[in-house]
């Protein structure tokens, strides 16, 4: 008994202490895995905050939006272009989501929306496939997936350069959100629909900026993500990381989805390096769905999301 | 600016033989009704009697079923609720709908965005114009802060306030779209005596000095005997009466509908 709780208890932490460079690149790479799913879960909560939808296909528009770019590159598009046509490429698609799916379907209950986001996401699997090919693809962005050293901690470049990125995204948005004019209509359609339609914000419009916003994040997502993995259909699969995320952080937080992530990337690093060997490892697939589902029952709202009273 | 309503003045709005249905339920059936520039006109009746789908339908949340509605002389019955807004047409909510999250100002800010000039993409990236804009709307939004007496408030959140300061928050948000019509639903509920005479002395100083046509819900029949140019009563759908406040004070068929009458 005591030593089940000597090493599932003390073990570890000291095996933190004792190694503290090892600890940090453990730390750092959970940091950098974290902001990425950051990333996808950004594309989630901006759209359920503006429409109050859950975008099932939030994912293949990460898998869509890498094949886009990879398939214009294996065709001999150079990168800078390339980009750019992917970029007109998701904001094609979000004037045509707005267009086809979401102006029909308005005032129509969540769930049906959700459903018509299923279909998408299985249009999107498809017809990227079909435009693009589905064998594995290399994405090369002239980012080597080496390291260097700082103070004596390993870092990889690859990791390092995403993780930068996306903080410069997220940061942006920040910006963008807070300041500008758009930034506070798009608040405004997040806080209260009436309200927001009654001082003339049109909703259509809104609708089509978060989906553009949603779809060039999922590129830098896309891209981080395939450069490191290969592209391929299982870069779709990345969406079901950021449910965990959402709802440590709470589905209508942004800063819920940055902490979100960074909490569950640091917290499967840490459980898988110093709690896997114990239990024959592995941890790290289902840490963050454990994490999430403990955090259910305490906070079902999440770190930053609005608490739910309902008034009886 | 109180006007003598059978004086010869320029129809606003003119809502003509509106009907709303909801499957088998006739909200509003016929309903006529002209406001004038310049009026403060009050919109009473029993509860269900279809005063808040009137204003709806004005303020384009619902579409009616038959007949039409003309602002300012132009047909403009099926627009959407941002459309109507974009011609001048302001409201407030029964519910207060604030942007919760957002602090006053932002709120009020919010009412300015149908001024602010420019593409809606490229004005993100003009950091230089787009500050100063935001400034001189600002310096506005600051006028009807004052005008409001809501100084103090300023920062903090909307979800925060009590209930007489969110209604004082909204008044402000839809002024600051400096509308040329004004639609109050119900300003006054669930406000103490104070609360009320403070909202009564404002919205008759928004007529007063920016010269808005308001039309308004409201229950409190001494307020609307105070501030109202003319009063139209509602009852289950059907207007029953139309006139100054005193004449529809005295009609009798308002006073049946308030009371209840037993319908032989």
């Amino acid at each position: 008994m005591l030593d089940l709780l000597y090493a599932v208890v003390v073990g570890p932490v000291k095996d933190m202490v004792g190694a503290p460079t090892f600890l940090a690149e453990v730390v750092i790479g959970g940091l950098a895995a974290g902001l990425m799913y950051s990333l996808v879960a950004l594309g989630f909560v901006l759209i359920y905050k503006a429409s109050g939808v859950f975008n099932f296909a939030q994912g293949v528009m990460v898998l869509f939006a890498a094949l886009t770019l990879v398939g214009l590159m294996e065709r001999g598009v150079p990168l800078v272009p390339a980009l750019a046509l992917t970029m007109l490429v998701m904001v094609a698609l979000a004037f045509a989501i707005e267009r086809v799916v979401l102006r029909p379907l308005v005032n129509q209950e969540q769930i049906i929306l959700f459903m018509a986001t299923i279909g998408l996401n299985f249009f999107l699997e498809g017809f990227g496939e079909l435009a693009w090919g589905s064998n594995v693809k290399k994405l090369d962005v002239g980012i080597p997936d080496s390291s260097f050293m700082v103070w004596g901690i390993q870092i990889n470049r690859l990791e390092m350069t995403a993780a930068l990125t996306a903080a410069v995204l997220v940061a942006v948005m920040a910006v963008f959100f807070q300041r500008t004019r758009i930034g506070r209509a798009l608040r405004a359609v997040a806080d209260d629909h009436e309200a927001a339609l009654s001082i003339g914000i049109p909703l259509n419009t809104i609708w089509i900026v978060v989906w553009s916003v949603a779809g060039l994040v999922a590129i830098v997502a896309g891209i981080m993500w395939g450069a490191k993995s290969g592209v391929q259909f299982s870069l779709s699969l990345i969406a079901l990381k950021a449910l965990p995320v959402l709802i440590l952080g709470g589905f209508t937080s942004v800063p819920g989805a940055i902490v979100g992530g960074l909490i569950i990337g640091v917290g499967e690093k840490i459980a898988e390096v110093y709690w896997g060997p114990l239990v024959g490892g592995a941890i790290e697939n289902w840490f963050a769905y454990v994490l999430a589902l403990a955090f259910l029952l305490v906070r079902p709202q999440g770190l930053f999301g609005e608490k739910i009273i309902e008034r009886v | 600016m109180r006007v003598d309503p059978s004086a010869g003045l320029t129809p606003m709005l003119e809502v003509a033989d509106i009907s709303v249905r909801f499957g088998a339920v006739q909200a509003l059936e016929r309903v006529g009704l002209t406001i004038h520039r310049g009026e403060i006109v009050a919109i009473i009746g029993p509860n269900g009697a279809g005063k808040t789908t009137l204003l709806n339908v004005i303020s384009g949340f619902y579409h009616p079923t038959e007949g039409r509605i003309l602002f300012e002389g132009r047909d403009r019955t099926h627009l959407r609720p941002y459309d109507v807004a974009a011609l001048g047409v302001a409201r407030t909510f029964q519910n207060v709908a604030l942007f919760k999250g957002m602090s006053v100002l932002d709120n009020i800010m919010t009412g300015r965005l149908l001024k602010m000039g420019g593409n809606v993409l490229l004005d993100a990236l003009y950091w230089g114009p787009a500050k100063k804009q935001e400034l001189e709307h600002r310096a506005f939004v600051e006028r009807i802060i004052d005008f409001l007496e809501i100084e103090a408030i300023r920062k903090s959140p909307a979800g925060r306030l009590p209930y007489g300061l969110q209604k004082r928050v909204e008044l402000a948000r839809a002024l600051a779209a400096e509308p040329k019509l004004l639609l109050l639903d119900e300003p006054m509920a669930g406000m103490n005596v104070e609360e009320k005479e403070d909202m009564c002395r404002f919205i008759l100083g928004v007529n007063d000095e920016f010269g808005t046509t308001i039309a308004l819900i409201e229950h409190d029949m001494s307020v609307v005997m105070d501030i109202s140019d003319r009063v139209v009563a509602l009852d289950y759908g059907r207007k029953i009466a139309d006139g100054r406040p005193d004449e529809v004070r005295a009609d009798q068929g308002v006073i049946d509908a308030y009371l209840g009458v037993a319908h032989a």
